[in-house]
């Protein structure tokens, strides 16, 4: 990593993080490094990357042990809050989703919510799971990436958080009707997750919804 | 012209508002003795005594001509139930002595109404901070989504119950602020975000702990803010890049506060997104919003009869329908 990646232009400035294209050998790879935010005390903003560039690495590669599909972790420098990691030729689902018919886009939530039941059962959270953070590839196979946010958990609650927050991600960002793909979600999500890890996470999730906490502490 | 009535919580306020332009805004505020929160009945005790006199100062210009208004509105939920019947009440009596139609008004959709107006904003992330709310909000499909918000208490509600146990001069948020300016050292208090959630109990708890403790209140009122807003910030930031909206609006109460404006600004100005907070005078609950969201409603068709004008303390925002969003 290092000094080549600096003089590229980011192919993509995130919320938090520029991403550049590199390769090593014949290998196509991007690197990911957490910038620095201006509105940050200066000592929370550098705890804050470091810990959140190491967990990635981790749970990233814990994820795919895992059998989800994620990028390959190709090497980490914790002290310029960078890693890298293979290439996933795709488009984001924020991006392709409202393009897709009705059926394309149901079966790629059944084989979201596979992955999801997948990562869940494995005891890791995705902790920012909208459809900026998933990739579709051409042959339409979903990829999970930027897990920064993500950790180990077998809390139910995180879990339903998870799931709670790609159908909000639908609701607020795309024009197609949510409910069709919630329940390709579960379809997927109940075939590798387990009944018990099913049950709990959407009735969290479920609940979640429900909270509706802003309008009820006034 | 529309006179807007609002009285959810500790307001009670009535407005004028004529073709968007906000005559008047007179509203009065119960505040409860120092050390203790907002007790429902006492605060609509408030709000009976001086209804009157606030709706007669609202509808009178300042050369003692008298307005007519067209509609009636007044904040149908949510709030506390004692106080939202007595601005239905009042309103009630007008719509019907005047023979004026009565236009229910969500005060959440209000705050954000009268936000964009004075921005000038068209299909925003509205941020919503205040002692009842925070939220990010975005318009899709006739309604406003929450986007992320927070799983427990309130911004406003971290500052004000700081400021109680350590017995600082209320308002909380104030007093928090001015000590912040001399504190300079960041202690080690719990920064939680959760997908595009905030969840403030913990930091509140350990803030409180650390001040107990004997660290320096400067101190512990510059982390608060410092972690508080930093997690504020950073679910915006997330909500702005998921939505892609490109102007961002800040409504309510607790965004007078220097720091977070300074932070919500930033964030903005990294995104490409204008920004836009709404005047200190607005950004409190007050009747102006409320007859600002009025007019905009009963343009599309909004009102009630005397009989089905219920208050709902409990309503939640994405149950309304908001066809006047995006603007043009
Ligand atoms: N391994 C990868 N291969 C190809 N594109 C990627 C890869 N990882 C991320 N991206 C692209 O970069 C964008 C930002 O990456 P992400 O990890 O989500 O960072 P941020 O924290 O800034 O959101 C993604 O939305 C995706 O378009
Ligand atoms: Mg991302």
């Amino acid at each position: 990593m290092g000094a080549s990646k600096l003089e590229m232009e980011p192919f993509h400035r995130g919320a938090e993080a520029n991403l550049f294209l590199s390769t090593i050998d014949s290998w196509k790879v991007v690197v990911k490094q957490r910038i620095s935010k201006a509105y940050r005390n200066a000592s929370l903003d550098d705890k804050i990357r470091r810990e959140r560039t190491l967990s990635e690495v981790s749970t990233m590669h814990d994820a795919k042990a895992a059998g989800v599909k994620a990028p390959s972790i190709t090497g980490v420098e914790a002290e310029t809050d960078t890693f890298s990691m293979t290439f996933v030729d795709g488009t984001i689902a924020r991006d392709c989703l409202d393009g897709m018919s009705p059926r394309e886009a149901t079966t790629l939530f059944e084989k979201l919510g596979a992955m999801i039941g997948l990562l869940h059962s494995g005891g890791i959270v995705h902790g920012d799971l909208t459809t900026s953070n998933i990739m579709v590839t051409l042959e339409r196979d979903p990829f999970l990436v930027d897990f920064g946010m993500a950790r180990r958990s077998s809390d139910p609650e995180d879990r339903g958080v998870d799931l709670h927050l790609l159908q909000l991600s639908i609701v607020t960002s795309h024009l197609k009707d949510a409910s069709p793909l919630v329940k390709a979600l579960a379809t997927g999500y109940s075939k590798t997750a387990g009944r018990a890890i099913h049950e709990s996470s959407w009735a969290k999730a479920r609940e979640i919804s429900r909270r509706g906490r802003y309008f009820a502490i006034r | 012209m529309c006179l807007g009535i609002e009285s959810t919580a500790h307001t009670f306020g009535a407005s004028i508002v004529n073709d968007g332009r906000i005559i008047t805004n007179v509203n009065r505020t119960y505040r409860p003795p120092p050390g203790i929160g907002i007790h429902p009945r006492k605060a609509s005790e408030h709000h009976v005594t001086v209804s009157e006199d606030v709706v007669a100062k609202a509808i009178k210009s300042p050369n003692g001509h008298q307005f007519h208004p067209d509609i009636i509105a007044y904040a149908a939920g949510p709030g506390l139930g004692p106080c939202l019947r007595i601005g239905a009440t009042v309103a009630r009596a007008l719509a019907s002595f005047l023979d004026r139609p009565l236009v229910p008004v969500h005060h959440g959709v209000a705050h954000l109404d009268i936000a964009m107006s004075l921005g000038k904003a068209r299909d925003p992330l509205a941020v919503l901070i205040s002692g009842g709310h925070t939220a990010m909000l975005v318009h899709l499909n006739n309604r406003w989504r929450v986007y992320g918000e927070t799983q427990d208490i309130t911004l406003g509600n971290v500052l004000d119950m700081f400021g109680r146990e350590a017995k600082l001069p209320p308002p909380g948020g104030r007093s928090v602020e001015d000590l912040a300016k001399r504190g300079h050292r960041l202690l080690d208090l719990p920064y939680t975000v959760k997908g595009n959630d905030v969840a403030y109990s913990g930091l509140l708890t350990a803030a409180v702990n650390m001040f107990h403790k004997g660290a320096g209140v400067e101190d512990v009122c510059f982390s608060l803010q410092e972690i508080a807003f930093s997690m504020l910030s950073e679910a915006v930031e997330r909500s702005l890049v998921q939505t892609r909206r490109d102007e961002v609006v800040v409504a309510g109460g607790v965004a007078a506060n220097s720091r977070l404006r300074e932070m919500l600004e930033s964030v903005a100005k990294d995104h490409d997104a204008s920004f836009y907070q709404v005047p200190v005078e607005y950004s409190g609950d007050c009747g102006a919003q409320i007859a600002c969201s009025g007019s905009l409603a009963f343009k599309h068709g909004a009102k009630v009869s005397n009989a089905d004008s219920y208050v709902i303390p409990r309503w939640r925002m994405d149950e309304v329908d908001v066809p006047w969003v995006p603007r043009n």
